[in-house]
């Protein structure tokens, strides 16, 4: 992400979630959060516990971020924001909380006068992740047609162009789906899980072996001595963490789609 | 292949079927996804660093030496490039990709006071990270990115306060300052708390192996086993280092190495040689008085001969000191005998020689000395013939160095420093060095040359190293070869400091 990309992310970030922008510039963007989201991200348990035992008045805090680099050396007043600044990924967080599920319907479209028929989809965001002493990570957007079962990835990509808002539209109306989502996000963990078993896992097995070199070369400094240092089990365990491979699937979010495009 | 799902959605997802909690907010849906793909590492290798640094263009070896310390190292090593290879920007790439990935949250870049405004400027410029100076009246707690000088943290009450606090990250700048274990840098590195940490030093190896030792001991505490089976291991092979595979594999675990000609900038050339000089007859004579002297203690008739192939100022002032604390006449009798000789002597031979290199190089030129008498005494020679010269040592203060360095490049034609001058200060407009004497260290020779020698040089580097014929300085040339043998042996290839082997020493 640039740094106006950043600025765009947490001013609508904070828009979304109601909070005020009090001032804002090129360099800066100052918000006076609700209750709810001081509570989320100030991090500031005993001044809400007080203040919700004493009856005292709420005085939820202001922010402010300072989104320009070429401010950040400067004596302005304000937290300094970059992509990797802890605060951001504390947004970053509480995004992931806020947006994990959705129920969606297409609009019909201006001028649209016959009735609409809605197709019911299941759409599920997934991260793929390798890891060893290196990561790899894939993401895959997942929509199944809850009437046939067709399977597509890009889902969310598609879905993007589209007009979708958070209720059924007038004039339209949605047909029930055959498969129920939850056996239907059955069979899309089955797609992830196929996804993976046929990719090419050489990775395992390059981690293995780098994992034997180090090991080996600590072993020859520890070749002859007598009573084994505890440094050594905690070098080994940290060389045998260092190395260990997992593969995990999540989902990052997902929902319900009412589309009347077709995606196929 | 075990996989590892969570059931934590499809738990959340069965609770909106059954519409006992609501449905999320559209926008920040689309948001959640855009800051997935923002962050995604998408192959085994590479940083993501440089996709978030419009404003910076690394060079091919540093993303690889970041690299290499991220993916092969897990963030434990030592980064060793030759001077002027831009150590700091893989530093500040390295400390950028992990708190991009959320794997560094608090960092400690420990640096000489010299070079704190520079790193700090550095990582808030090209970096667009919020580092700040260290200062004590700050609650550390919410510090996240501090820079200091190692001399500072050190002491009571920094020390403690910095101690206190559980770094993800520590970064230490030449770091060649760590390879004594019993000095109180060593422990202070020691006593931190730090999940990651980069040692940067173009000179991993000054003396022997076993300052090595000691720096991967502070990234791996117990990846040697102990300082005396490294040691047995290491002594009675000293004779066959080059052929312990294990040491040179454990250096690769550990340490990322470029070497300029090897990074595929285009370098100007480094042209060395050593210039062998004859003392006068007279300062022979004096030099052979010197060296018979009675003195007991034979680091001071060493320190006085190395003085005498330096100035006589140098010598006075050795001299007289020692006269002072002579009691047997004999030997004070001795001494005001070379002082008197020493007055009569004319430009010492090593200063005619300089000052023909400046005359004939009509350029700006640096001269490094050990000698803070010697400092003056050229500054006085060069002053008779008309050549401005500015001073530089390790005792200015920032502001003095900086002006220092406006006055070389500005007015003066010659800037006359000493050894704790030779750190940290760029001076690529200037394309001459004088090594008027040559260092115990071959390391410092590689750092003197660094400061001009270095990324953003645009013409060829003449480097003169003087050395007087049949005295001291012989040894002297003899012993830095021998080491500089060693350093090519354990850490790889060392580029020209001393000669470039194309011309002959004699």
């Amino acid at each position: 992400m640039r740094q106006q990309e950043i600025h765009q992310y947490i001013q609508r970030f904070f828009h979304e979630n109601n909070c005020g922008v009090l001032d804002s510039s090129y360099d800066h963007l100052t918000v006076q959060l609700t209750i709810d989201m001081d509570k989320r991200i100030m991090n500031r348990p005993y001044y809400w516990s007080y203040v919700e035992s004493g009856g005292v008045e709420p005085n939820p805090a202001k922010l402010t971020l300072i989104t320009n680099p070429s401010q950040f050396s400067t004596s302005m007043a304000g937290e300094r924001i970059h992509f990797g600044s802890p605060r951001l990924h504390q947004l970053f967080q509480v995004t992931k909380e806020q947006g994990a599920f959705v129920q969606m319907y297409e609009k019909p479209g201006l001028g649209q006068a016959t009735q609409v028929t809605l197709t019911p989809w299941l759409g599920v965001n997934y991260k793929i992740t390798y890891s060893s002493d290196r990561t790899k990570e894939m993401l895959y957007s997942l929509g199944m047609n809850l009437m046939n079962g067709a399977v597509i990835d890009g889902f969310q990509e598609s879905v993007r162009k589209l007009e979708l808002g958070p209720s059924v539209a007038a004039n339209t109306y949605y047909l029930p789906y055959n498969i129920p989502p939850l056996r239907a996000l059955d069979r899309l963990e089955d797609v992830m899980g196929n996804v993976v078993n046929q990719d090419d896992h050489t990775w395992v097995e390059e981690a293995k072996q780098r994992q034997v070199r180090d090991l080996r070369v600590l072993d020859y400094f520890y070749t002859g001595v007598e009573d084994v240092p505890e440094s050594y089990a905690i070098e080994k365990k940290a060389i045998e963490e260092q190395y260990e491979t997992t593969i995990r699937i999540e989902i990052i979010n997902g929902g319900l789609f009412y589309l009347k495009t077709s995606l196929l | 292949m075990r996989v590892e799902r969570s059931s934590e959605w499809k738990e959340g997802f069965i609770e909106r079927l059954e519409n006992r909690k609501e449905f999320d907010n559209w926008t920040l849906y689309q948001m959640c996804y855009d800051m997935e793909r923002a962050k995604v590492i998408p192959e085994f290798h590479g940083l993501q660093s440089p996709k978030h640094l419009p404003n910076l263009t690394p060079y091919a070896h540093q993303l690889e030496a970041a690299e290499t310390v991220i993916e092969r190292m897990n963030g434990k090593a030592i980064l060793a490039d030759e001077v002027g290879l831009g150590k700091t920007i893989e530093a500040g790439l390295v400390l950028k990709e992990y708190l991009i990935r959320g794997l560094v949250k608090k960092a400690l870049i420990l640096a000489p006071a010299s070079l704190t405004n520079q790193w700090i400027a550095e990582l808030n410029q090209k970096f667009h990270i919020p580092a700040i100076a260290y200062n004590k009246k700050y609650n550390l707690d919410h510090c996240p990115i501090v820079v200091t000088s190692i001399d500072m943290a050190k002491r009571s009450p920094h020390k403690e306060m910095i101690v206190q606090q559980e770094y993800d990250l520590v970064i230490i700048d030449e770091a060649h300052k760590l390879k004594n274990p019993k000095t109180k840098n060593y422990e202070f590195v020691q006593q931190l708390k730090k999940k990651f940490c980069l040692l940067l030093t173009a000179t991993p190896i000054q003396n022997d192996v076993f300052e090595l030792f000691n720096l991967i001991s502070l990234l791996k505490p117990g990846h040697l086993g102990n300082l005396e089976t490294f040691q047995s291991v290491f002594s009675a092979s000293k004779h066959h280092v080059e052929e312990d595979e294990f040491l040179k594999e454990l250096i690769q675990q550990v340490m990322v190495r470029n070497i300029r000609h090897e990074t595929g900038i285009e370098w100007t050339n480094r042209l060395v040689q050593i210039i062998p000089l004859e003392f006068t007859e007279q300062e022979r004579a004096v030099y052979s008085m010197i060296s018979k002297l009675p003195v007991s203690d034979s680091f001071t008739l060493l320190t006085l001969q190395r003085e005498m192939c330096s100035s006589q100022l140098s010598a006075v002032l050795t001299l007289e000191k020692l006269h002072q604390t002579s009691v047997q006449p004999e030997v004070r009798f001795q001494i005001e005998e070379i002082l008197l000789k020493l007055t009569e002597l004319g430009i010492h031979t090593k200063a005619k020689k300089a000052l023909e290199l400046i005359q004939n190089a009509d350029d700006k030129v640096i001269i490094f000395t050990e000698y803070r008498a010697t400092q003056a005494y050229l500054q006085a020679v060069l002053h008779a013939k008309g050549i401005t010269s500015v001073l530089f040592n390790g005792k200015f203060s920032k502001n003095k160095r900086e002006w220092m360095k406006q006055l070389f490049q500005g007015n003066a034609q010659v800037l006359i420093a000493t050894e704790s001058g030779s750190e940290g200060i760029n001076l690529q407009f200037c394309h001459h060095v004088i090594n008027y004497d040559l260092p115990w260290n071959p390391m410092k020779l590689e750092q003197r040359i660094g400061r001009v020698h270095r990324l953003g040089q645009t013409e060829d580097v003449h480097i003169y190293n003087l050395a007087i014929q049949q005295t001291v300085e012989d040894k002297m040339v003899e012993l830095l070869e021998r080491k500089i043998g060693v350093f090519e042996k354990v850490v790889g290839e060392l580029d020209h400091i001393l000669t470039d082997g194309k011309r002959s020493i004699s």
